[in-house]
């Protein structure tokens, strides 16, 4: 195996004595990849990516990229580029005096960095903006000129902090498939850190799901979707249903409401389960409907329906938990009225059973 | 709904708008009415005054007279005299604001990185505390160090780097130092506290050193800071004459002096006249000039 674009080994960060905002981390991201840093405020995403840029130093643990130790490597001596939150253009320099910033630092100068700079300002689609000072782009413009001042380096890896955060919904998601063909373009390895889990899910080859300065889950997206390893990552990520049960000995779950289902699990007979179950994975039926062996049933109530116009969203009462159920919204369904006896049933294969 | 619709029948016309724009407007400017007031009446007013003086003649006994109006005063300028005593003060002040800049830059740096607001308060707080009591009081506190057994001029002579320092330049300049640094202080904290940290980051991260990015994003950006500063410097220490006087020792003519001494000793107040409205005159236009030239590079 190649060596990791980034490796970090029981990176520890506290802050004083008391916060501990990165606690004993190991993580390898592969070179090329499009590696997402995912979790809510306050979970460490940014403070590790902080450490990986070299803006700080973990207090434990080690940090390589390429194979060479970052130690206390100052932020200059690194070679990674940031594309800052609140982007950090100088306002005091034009588009193109920011995108050359680096380039003069490390000494090209010239035809050469005109050449690199006016290639970056080209990708990022601002042909034209060069001359043009940072007060007068709009936001969106103001993201691309960040990521052109940190790609025309051609950094080893690139760290990426909630870049989009600032953006309105539709310019979010024209940059997201953006940042995507970007980076395959260039094909270096992106660091993405984002609370915005629709985002990381479009976006990543793979995701770091974080919360409380620990790393819960490294995966794809759909790994991370459809297994989730605690009952955090499955809330995080979409939306679900826990359901309370107990494994019983033939791998069966007995719920608290006492219907019998079956589901993937990794624990064994006697532990007590939390059964997520994703909305979209549950059919609604009429009482009486006949299932095959392999569906597991749940018998219950209809509370409330939502009507969100792509989708049909339904609160059903099994007694002991109220469940979301989906239903997409497509000619000729049945809908359901509140107080309607309904059966719901979903593939064994759609429901994980956590023990944390 | 009902609620939506009762809201959109109050209709915002542009006649409204403007009304509000303009009621504003009004309320602005009785808020700023006494401040106008004062400043027309005590300052303007006798600014005016003084021009005015500057045309006006003599009587035998030197007292000024509204009438022969001349230029003799302003064409009294152009005398190497004045102009040395001229060229002197402005080294002084430019000398002055230099050590101040010098002194006060990496102190201003210093509050406004502290990371507690309590912190940096405290210190801002030190730096203001000496406005609390006079500053003759002040000055005359420094003769009292600086002289035969003061304390600065024993530790002087402990260490054999200086002797009594009262009545020499050097004393002018302490004195000048002290009084002035805090409106350098003031102003470049003001500065430096309002650049954000994450430009400073993202210059270490695209390959800055910790001096190419001082030099490259906080020195321009505290470039207000810088020029605000100089100009509350300069201005004062160009018509200092309570520090060189005191501390000094009144044996070199500055501006100041040789201003007060025309509307006392010399009882030549035209002439006093033309002098501080010829200062006047060129500090103005250099201070806009120079402002100018500040704010253009933001």
């Amino acid at each position: 195996m190649s060596v990791a674009a980034v490796s970090l080994s029981n990176v520890t960060k506290r802050f004083g004595e008391e916060v501990t905002a990165v606690d004993a981390i190991d993580l390898e991201i592969a070179d090329g990849e499009f590696f997402s840093l995912l979790g809510p405020s306050g979970c460490g995403k940014t403070t590790t990516l902080r450490m990986i840029a070299g803006l700080e130093f973990p207090t434990e643990g080690s940090i390589q990229i390429f194979g060479e130790e970052m130690g206390i490597r100052p932020p200059n001596k690194r070679p990674v580029n940031t594309v800052f939150q609140s982007y950090a253009l100088f306002p005091h320099m034009t588009v193109f005096r920011n995108v050359a910033f680096g380039l003069t630092m490390t000494g090209v100068e010239g035809s050469e960095r005109d050449r690199r700079v006016h290639e970056a300002i080209d990708l990022v689609q601002l042909s034209g903006m060069a001359n043009r000072s940072p007060k007068q782009l709009s936001g969106g413009q103001q993201q691309r000129v960040a990521l052109a001042r940190a790609l025309v380096n051609r950094p080893k890896v690139l760290l990426l902090d909630e870049p989009l955060g600032a953006l309105d919904l539709k310019l979010r998601q024209a940059m997201q498939l953006e940042l995507k063909d970007i980076q395959q373009e260039v094909g270096i390895t992106f660091v993405y850190v984002t609370h915005d889990q629709q985002e990381a899910l479009t976006m990543s080859d793979r995701i770091g799901v974080m919360s409380h300065g620990r790393l819960l889950q490294v995966g794809s997206a759909e790994e991370i979707y459809e297994s989730p390893v605690s009952r955090f990552v499955a809330d995080f990520i979409g939306e679900t249903n826990f359901i309370e049960g107990e494994i019983l000995t033939g791998g069966e779950v007995r719920l608290a409401n006492g219907a019998v289902v079956r589901a993937r699990t990794r624990s064994g007979p006697g532990s007590h389960v939390t059964l997520t179950l994703r909305p979209e994975k549950l059919n609604i039926n009429a009482p009486g409907t006949t299932f095959p062996d392999d569906r597991c049933v749940l018998q219950g109530t209809v509370q409330r329906r939502i009507y969100y116009g792509d989708a049909l969203y339904y609160e059903v009462d099994i007694g002991t938990v109220i469940v979301d159920v989906m239903v997409e919204n497509r000619p000729g369904i049945i809908r359901y009225a509140a107080g309607d006896q309904v059966v719901l049933d979903f593939h064994p294969e759609a429901a994980e059973a956590l023990t944390e | 709904m009902t609620d939506l619709a009762e809201f959109e029948k109050v209709e915002v016309s542009p006649e409204l708008e403007q009304k509000a724009e303009r009621d504003k407007a009004r309320r602005g400017l009785l808020t700023a009415l006494p401040s106008y007031v004062y400043l027309v009446f005590f300052f303007a007013i006798p600014l005016v005054v003084v021009f005015i003086f500057s045309f006006a003649s003599r009587s035998r006994t030197g007292r000024p007279v509204l009438e022969d109006w001349n230029l003799d005063s302003w064409i009294g300028l152009i005398d190497p005299l004045f102009a040395s005593i001229a060229w002197r003060s402005l080294w002084l002040a430019v000398v002055n604001t230099v050590l101040c800049l010098l002194i006060g830059y990496p102190f201003a740096y210093w509050i406004a990185t502290r990371r507690r607001p309590t912190t940096r308060n405290i210190l801002l707080i030190l730096v203001l505390i000496p406005f609390w009591s006079n500053f003759l009081v002040r000055t005359y506190a420094w003769r009292t160090l600086l002289d035969v057994d003061g304390l600065v001029t024993r530790l002087g002579e402990a260490t054999g780097l200086w002797g009594q320092l009262l009545f020499t330049a050097p004393a002018v300049f302490i004195g000048l130092l002290y009084g002035y640094l805090p409106f350098m202080v003031l102003p470049l904290y003001a500065a430096i506290e309002r650049i954000e940290w994450s430009l400073i980051e993202a210059a270490r991260d695209l390959y800055a050193s910790g001096s190419d990015a001082f030099r490259k994003v906080t020195l321009p950006l505290s470039r207000p800071g810088i020029v605000a500063g100089s100009i509350l410097v300069f201005i004062p220490s160009l018509g200092a004459y309570v520090t060189p006087d005191i501390l000094g020792g009144a044996r070199t003519t500055l501006l100041g002096n040789y201003i007060v001494t025309q509307f006392g000793a010399a009882r030549n107040w035209p002439f006093g006249a033309a002098m501080s409205s010829a200062i006047l005159i060129v500090m103005l236009v250099a201070t806009i000039y120079y402002f100018r030239s500040g704010a253009k590079t933001l």
